[in-house]
């Protein structure tokens, strides 16, 4: 793990979209978790923006977020497939190789697992000829999916290479997911892991995680479970898992601050995850050959 | 190419049964054409021509010629329009540019792709003015399914016939469609088995049964068993080479590779040395032609579909 396996999310910082993109290739990162709103709402037009981002020097993480699109059906399955296509065109304009589906909440939507799987695999198939992956991500306050390993059940009976699940420590933690498992989860079907954390320690209510999780997420090692998400960091490495880490801190303070100093802070951020990895193997292999 | 039915022999015993399978609800069975776009249709007609294939038709509006061997149609496409928007004016360049599939039901294929995710083509996109259903496939190529095989012909409608022309010109060397080769981006090899799989109900044949010329990537075998997708990887350290997803060459089956070599060369092909000595007789690789084409010759006993019928 070095850190080219790290990306901020741009919603974690302030600015215009040049001006984070400088700040995070400035402070050493690689990647960046990109919201087709950056470039949407880019003053030089999504062309323009498309431009910005490959002459930025970053690769993209991938694009958030395509939201509500499975369980429907009818006319709401269609413009939902519809919009997801456009962003679809969007990731490979900007060359982004993953679209996030986030779980859906809409009280339209079956919870029926055969059909989710099915719309997932739809979305997946679409997305083969651009080159771009299908992430699916349980949100703590969707409405069927609210946990990982329901999100992996449904990605599993979809039984499509381009579908994998985004694991999000911040529903993880929020909703209280039982952790024990996650390394039994085949890491190629693991597209993404978005972390943060949060500085409650408890969040009863869908409304307490839906307002910390959009003004106070903290980054992790700053946060209240640190010891909570450094066994799921050691789970997850010792389940091969070898791709992106997005550093996903949705913070109302960050967000009035100059992106070098959030730069900063999740370079710290990056090398506490690395060290909580690390510390495991290292006490692995000090442990090798003695006798104890 | 590789080739698990071919080996066994499972594809010669087929019959007109066999498109009913359970494992070929869409009824597939073959390849109707293959349609190339081309910035220099003259230079590539001339080529195929020396391929044995014959021109027995013209466009009635536009720039496309019907090319006929046996049971196998090439569409020439000249139109600039056909061609990806990657490509250079100043560039001469010929992409294969639709694969058009034999089908029980065309509608039937096409709702059940679409169904599936596939993306619909734009109505006339294509070079066909007969409504053909049309899904995008690889890079800029779509896949067409066509049902009016036999009695009626999807050409009557677009193509005049070239007068003296023969409409039935005999293959040479036995060839027919055995397969497409198709460069995908460094591990996408799962991606595309299960786009196949589920769109077209195409099979993964089980690893490391290499066959022809190039035994590299991964074989798909339609459910048909009639032809094949061969999906190739760029190869190991080509970080800077130019390698986007495509469909890069068409594989013609023959029954001896080293005869329809002789006879190809004798009409002016070139194939490559590296591929007549490592082949064995298993098949053998054209050069690069300009605009970056090439063919492949693949051993296979059996007779095109619409011959066997």
């Amino acid at each position: 793990m070095n850190l080219s396996n790290f990306g901020l999310d741009s919603i974690t910082l302030a600015g215009p979209l040049a001006a984070r993109l400088a700040a995070c290739r400035a402070a050493g990162f690689s990647q960046i978790m990109l919201w087709a709103r950056d470039l949407a709402e880019h003053p030089g037009g999504i062309e323009d923006a498309v431009r910005v981002v490959r002459s930025s020097g970053l690769r993209v993480t991938g694009i958030q977020a395509m939201r509500d699109y499975e369980g429907l059906d009818g006319a709401l399955h269609e413009y939902k497939l519809d919009i997801a296509r456009h962003l679809l065109r969007v990731c490979k304009a900007v060359g982004a190789p993953l679209l996030v589906v986030s779980a859906s909440t809409s009280s339209h939507a079956t919870g029926e697992r055969e059909l989710i799987a099915r719309d997932l695999a739809k979305l997946a198939n679409s997305a083969v000829p651009l080159g771009v992956r299908i992430g699916y991500e349980a949100q703590s306050w969707s409405r069927h999916v609210h946990a990982w390993e329901q999100a992996w059940e449904v990605v599993d009976m979809a039984a499509h290479a381009n579908l994998g699940v985004v694991l999000d420590s911040f529903h993880m933690l929020a909703g209280g997911d039982e952790i024990e498992g996650l390394e039994d989860m085949p890491s190629e079907k693991i597209a993404l892991v978005q972390l943060s954390d949060f500085m409650l320690r408890d969040l009863g209510s869908a409304e307490e995680r839906i307002e910390t999780a959009g003004h106070l997420r903290v980054f992790p090692g700053e946060g209240c479970h640190s010891a909570e998400l450094s066994n799921m960091l050691r789970r997850l490495d010792r389940s091969g898992y070898r791709g992106s880490y997005s550093l996903e801190i949705i913070n109302d303070d960050y967000r009035q601050l100059p992106p070098e100093i959030v730069c900063a802070r999740g370079l710290r951020a990056a090398k506490w995850i690395t060290d909580q990895v690390l510390r495991r193997s290292l006490q692995v292999r000090a442990y090798a050959g003695r006798t104890l | 190419m590789i080739s698990a039915a071919h080996r066994n022999g499972a594809d010669q015993n087929m019959t007109d049964t066999s498109h009913d399978h359970a494992g070929n609800p869409l009824g597939i069975a073959g390849i109707e054409f293959i349609e190339y776009a081309t910035t220099e249709p003259l230079a590539f007609g001339s080529l195929i021509e020396q391929m044995g294939f014959v021109a027995i038709a013209r466009h009635r509006s536009r720039e496309v010629t019907l090319y006929r061997q046996g049971g196998m149609n090439i569409v020439v496409n000249g139109d600039k329009r056909a061609l990806p928007s990657s490509a250079r004016e100043d560039m001469p360049a010929t992409v294969i540019s639709a694969i058009a599939l034999r089908v029980r039901d065309a509608d039937q294929a096409y709702r059940h792709a679409i169904e599936m995710g596939a993306w619909a083509i734009e109505t006339r996109a294509g070079v066909m003015e007969l409504n053909i259903p049309g899904v995008h496939g690889a890079g800029d190529s779509i896949l067409y399914f066509v049902d009016r095989v036999g009695d009626f012909s999807i050409y009557d409608v677009d193509f005049k016939p070239i007068p003296g022309a023969p409409q039935q010109p005999p293959a040479l060397a036995g060839m027919h469609f055995f397969g497409v080769v198709q460069s995908i981006d460094e591990g996408r090899q799962p991606e595309w088995c299960d786009f196949y799989r589920q769109l077209m109900h195409f099979e993964v044949l089980p690893e490391g049964e290499f066959f022809g010329a190039v035994p590299k990537g991964t074989l798909l075998a339609s459910p048909c068993r009639s032809f094949y997708l061969q999906l190739i990887e760029p190869p190991p350290g080509a970080g800077s080479l130019q390698w986007e997803e495509q469909l890069l060459r068409v594989g013609f089956g023959v029954p001896d590779v080293a005869a329809a070599v002789r006879l190809l060369e004798e009409r002016g092909i070139v194939f490559t040395e590296r591929a007549a000595q490592q082949a064995n007789g298993k098949g053998a690789l054209t050069r690069l032609y300009k605009g970056g084409v090439s063919f492949e010759l693949v051993l296979s006993a059996r007779l095109p579909i619409a011959e066997a019928r």
